[in-house]
């Protein structure tokens, strides 16, 4: 199997406090100093209007970073639309690393308010429906280096790995874990993973 | 073990199609290694659809400066000044629109595997993807062709989509379905070889009856419109066939190629017609290519003369019946049994949602119901929703619409509370579907190139305030249409509004300013019976503003019955133009610089290099000074139009251009005679024949525009050629502008320039 593009979204803990258009002139200022490693930052797109949609759209070469409302919950998704080289299990390490990365740089924004993102609860997209059709055996197959990426992030405590089986979404994992922690220690456990 | 689209769908894609998409594949190779020119690949990728976007030059301004945006594939290019690696958009044609839930669940897969999780219903019934990477296309042509669509000719100088009345079919006024013919005349042209050596893009409309707007035929290249006939005792079916339509910069109206052109004819003569177009058609400066110019050339008579000589020497063709039998048996089929909405309980705005989106079906029972979409977006999982929807409650009989919604057709009508429910539960039960909150946009500066101004931003804008009193608006106001393009190239088709609004820029203080010109007038019935008339540009910030101003005073001082149309000949557009005049003023920057961003847009709209000294802001305020009376004699010409003075008009709006040019040579020249043939003989050799006038996109037409009046003036000014004359005096005056923008850009950057430029004139 070679799946190359991943996808992951990490939830906003208080959506309630942020208003989805104050995102845009972050994301211009991320594009100014191309803040985000390994990604040439391109344009940004105002979704606001789409209902549960992308919300505003971060378009880099490598990947889309939306603040993305689907199922109505904000958060930070990071889309990888370039094939990216190596392991599947380095390109699990490289979507957190980035899309970590970019929360990281939200929560430092003053303009946020405080805006935190949850660590006990990530979604995992395989952005290939060749490689990756959502069924059971995909699930079988990617299960393992999953697991093994989300022991050393976690750091040996437990954690659940959900398929969402609807079979016209694209293959996707849900990852409930009962610790939380800040997103900078998850970062850097995703950079040692 | 199957590693590809093209093994997996190898047994679902028609063979023909099949190969078409390997060979741009194998093309899209060779250019990579660059053993493909990139002209000849620009034009090829464009044929398939698959299009530039804003900042693929590898340029864009973040704010702050202009960037260079370093791609991994560096200066390798798609096209001429179109970087490799730059995200592009990808145009899906769907003929008439007519879509398949299965289709609708490959395009939701799609955008969200190559684009960004959205698609746009654009104005012509087609299907927009944005932010894709070329190397993606031909995996993403391949998994449409499994699903029978072919990105084809979607873009390039060919047929592009084949459009109709979204009605067709199930329509109460039509004189009968145009659907089976808009197939088989798209399936027709598709690679056809007489179609492919036009100098530019066709397009084709058909439309079901006279009166209504929904099939636009007179803004098109080539449109029919059905109509029957009796003959013999026996009925015929055939079409009232107009050509040379077009919006762009200078909008013509059809003309009437032949009041009743029997069906038999429709693919001969469509044939014939591709085949003069190709053979005299304009090649080599673009923007008089389009069929329009050519008419307009010949005279419709001289035309029509041309292609019936033609039809008479062309081979016969079995396919040019071969269709009829099929067109008779053409019919849909709904899903379920027709039931009229009784007792069914109604859930909360179902009320209102079904004044404004529900259509009575000429059969009984049966009704469209409109999907109301944000300026034209969808996202995956609304797409996938839909088709789900579309399985439960109408089969296959989905359309999109010009006006940039999905249609639900042949929807029982006591299925219409579920179908309410279910869209509520996916964001897409906004009552007001062709209405004035109804707002069509092309993308403007969001993705498109030309872009000059956010259509997008402001239709965002005017929605969201809009909607919050609609449910209290007159229903005259309610009944307005708004259309918006983000230039003059009228994607957004403004031109056929009530109240159309094209972007431009100004100059103030040495910033760009973001501007739309307003028209007012224009007329979406009898299909796109006329077009609107600018009455001034007002910074983009006023418009939301001016647009209530002008439709409070329609609700005020109508007469009982009157249309829009109606009002604004009563009113005039002189006087409206006065209830907006102070809106167009811009404070300084200092005093407050909102109006120097776009709407949806952070970034400071103007250049951030630009600066202006102190000598130079002189200059810039005697300009700015000299365009006003340019822009009020553009004004005053479409007066005299209106009042059917069209001799006054068209000297009128050539005075407009002399000024402009003026407003130019004194900003060189301070000493300038008003002499048109000095002023023409000057323009042209200081900024025609030094190229400063040459747009980068549009080249030299709109100094043309000048020299063409300036050298043949009419005998006797005619209706149609001074209403041209005056949109091509705005277009030249918006040239004007954007010349001394450039102008003044390297004068700021390079000092020595303005000393540069000879003065044959005697300055
Ligand atoms: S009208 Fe202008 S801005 Fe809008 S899509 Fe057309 S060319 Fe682009």
């Amino acid at each position: 199997m070679e799946l190359q593009r991943l996808g992951v979204k990490l939830f906003v803990e208080n959506p309630s406090s942020l208003e989805i258009r104050s995102f845009i002139p972050i994301f211009h200022s991320w594009i100014q100093r191309q803040a985000i490693e390994g990604h040439l930052l391109i344009d940004i797109h105002d979704y606001s209007h789409v209902y549960r949609g992308p919300g505003i759209l971060l378009v880099a070469h490598e990947g889309n970073f939306s603040m993305d409302r689907a199922e109505d919950r904000l958060g930070l998704f990071y889309c990888q639309k370039q094939p990216s080289k190596g392991s599947l299990r380095n390109h699990i390490q490289t979507i957190f690393r980035t899309a970590l990365q970019a929360c990281r740089l939200l929560e430092e924004e003053s303009e946020l308010e405080g805006i935190r993102f949850k660590t006990d609860e990530v979604l995992v997209v395989a952005n290939d429906r060749l490689f990756a059709p959502n069924t059971p055996e995909t699930f079988q197959q990617l299960q393992p280096v999953f697991r093994e990426f989300f022991e050393q992030l976690f750091d040996g405590n437990e954690f659940t790995l959900n398929h969402r089986t609807d079979p016209k979404e694209r293959f996707s994992v849900t990852v409930h874990s009962p610790h939380s922690m800040d997103t900078q220690t998850l970062l850097e456990r995703a950079q040692r993973a | 073990m199957i590693t590809t689209w093209k093994e997996k769908l190898a047994d679902q894609i028609d063979p023909a199609l099949a190969q078409e998409i390997d060979v741009f594949e194998t093309q899209i190779e060779l250019r990579r290694q660059g053993k493909m020119e990139e002209k000849i690949f620009a034009e090829t990728r464009l044929r398939r659809g698959v299009y530039g976007q804003r900042y693929d030059n590898g340029q864009r301004y973040d704010g702050v400066r202009t960037q260079e945006l370093q791609y991994p594939s560096a200066d390798l290019t798609k096209g001429p000044e179109t970087l490799w690696d730059a995200p592009g958009m990808q145009r899906i044609k769907i003929p008439f629109g007519g879509l398949t839930p299965d289709q609708m669940d490959v395009l939701a897969d799609l955008s969200e595997e190559y684009s960004d999780g959205i698609l746009h219903v654009t104005t012509r019934q087609d299907f927009q993807l944005h932010f894709i990477h070329i190397e993606d296309t031909p995996l993403l042509m391949r998994r449409l062709a499994a699903t029978g669509i072919t990105t084809r000719e979607a873009c390039g100088n060919s047929v592009r989509n084949v459009t109709a009345c979204p009605l067709a079919g199930v329509c109460r006024d039509e004189v009968f379905d145009v659907t089976p013919y808009a197939k088989s005349c798209a399936r027709f042209l598709l690679g056809h070889p007489d179609v492919q050596d036009f100098g530019r893009k066709f397009k084709v409309a058909f439309s079901g009856c006279k009166e209504h707007a929904c099939g636009l035929v007179t803004m098109h290249d080539m449109g029919g419109i059905a109509v029957k006939r009796m003959e013999d005792g026996k009925e015929r079916r055939g079409f009232e066939l107009y050509v040379g339509g077009g919006l762009g910069a200078v909008p013509h109206q059809a003309k009437l190629f032949d009041s009743f052109l029997p069906e038999e004819e429709l693919l001969p003569i469509t044939q014939a017609i591709s085949r003069v177009f190709a053979r005299l058609g304009e090649k080599e400066i673009r923007s008089r290519a389009r069929i329009k110019f050519l008419v307009a050339k010949l005279g419709i008579d001289e035309f029509r003369r041309l292609v019936l000589e033609e039809r008479k020497v062309m081979p016969e063709d079995p396919r040019w019946m071969a269709y009829l039998p099929e067109v008779r048996k053409y019919q849909e089929k709904p899903l379920k049994r027709s039931m009229s909405l009784n007792g069914e309980e109604r859930p909360e705005g179902f009320e209102q949602w079904y004044e404004t989106n529900v259509y009575q079906q000429r059969q009984e029972g049966y009704v469209v119901a409109t999907i109301n979409l944000p300026l034209g977006d969808l996202s995956a999982w609304q797409v996938r929703g839909l088709a789900d929807l579309a399985r439960r409650f109408t089969g296959e009989n989905v359309r999109i619409t010009v006006e940039q919604n999905i249609l639900f057709r042949w929807v029982s009508e006591s299925d219409l509370p579920d179908l309410y429910r279910e869209l509520q539960g996916l964001g897409l039960s906004d009552p007001g579907a062709g209405s004035i909150v109804d707002i069509t946009a092309c993308p403007g500066t969001d993705t498109c190139k030309l872009g000059i101004a956010s259509s997008r931003g402001l239709a965002g804008e005017i929605r969201t305030r809009l909607a919050t009193k609609f449910s209290e608006m007159d229903e005259a106001v309610k009944n307005l249409r708004v259309k918006i393009s983000g230039c003059f190239n009228s994607c957004g088709q403004h031109h056929i509004a009530d109240i159309g609004f094209y972007g431009t820029s100004r100059t103030i203080g040495g910033r760009k300013v973001a501007h739309f010109q307003v028209l007012l007038g224009g007329q979406w019935e009898e299909n796109a019976g006329s077009y609107g008339m600018a009455i001034g540009s007002v910074p983009a910030k006023r418009i939301p503003e001016a647009l209530d101003r002008i439709t409070e005073r329609y609700l005020k001082e109508r007469k009982s019955g009157d249309s829009f149309q109606d009002f604004v000949r009563h009113i005039g557009k002189k006087e409206l133009r006065d209830s907006i005049e102070d809106l167009m003023t811009v404070p300084p920057y200092e005093q407050d610089p909102s109006y120097y961003t776009d709407w949806g847009d952070p970034r400071e709209f103007t250049m951030g290099d630009m600066a202006a000294g102190e000598c130079a802001g002189e200059v810039v305020s005697l300009l700015q000074f000299d365009m006003a009376a340019a822009e009020r004699l553009v004004f005053e010409a479409q007066l005299q139009w209106d009042d059917e003075d069209y001799s006054k008009a068209d000297e009128l709006a050539y005075n407009a251009m002399l000024q402009g040019a003026k407003a130019l040579i004194k900003t060189e020249f301070l000493d300038v005679s008003d002499d048109p043939d000095t002023l023409v003989k000057a323009f042209r050799e200081r900024f025609y024949d030094t190229k400063l006038f040459r747009d980068k996109y549009a080249g030299a037409k709109f100094a043309q525009y000048l020299f063409r009046r300036h050298q043949s003036p009419p005998s006797k000014a005619n209706k149609d050629d001074a209403r041209r004359l005056v949109e091509e005096a705005q277009l030249f005056i918006e040239a004007a502008h954007a010349c001394w923008e450039r102008v003044a850009n390297r004068q700021a950057s390079d000092p020595s320039i303005d000393q540069g430029v000879p003065s044959p004139t005697g300055g």
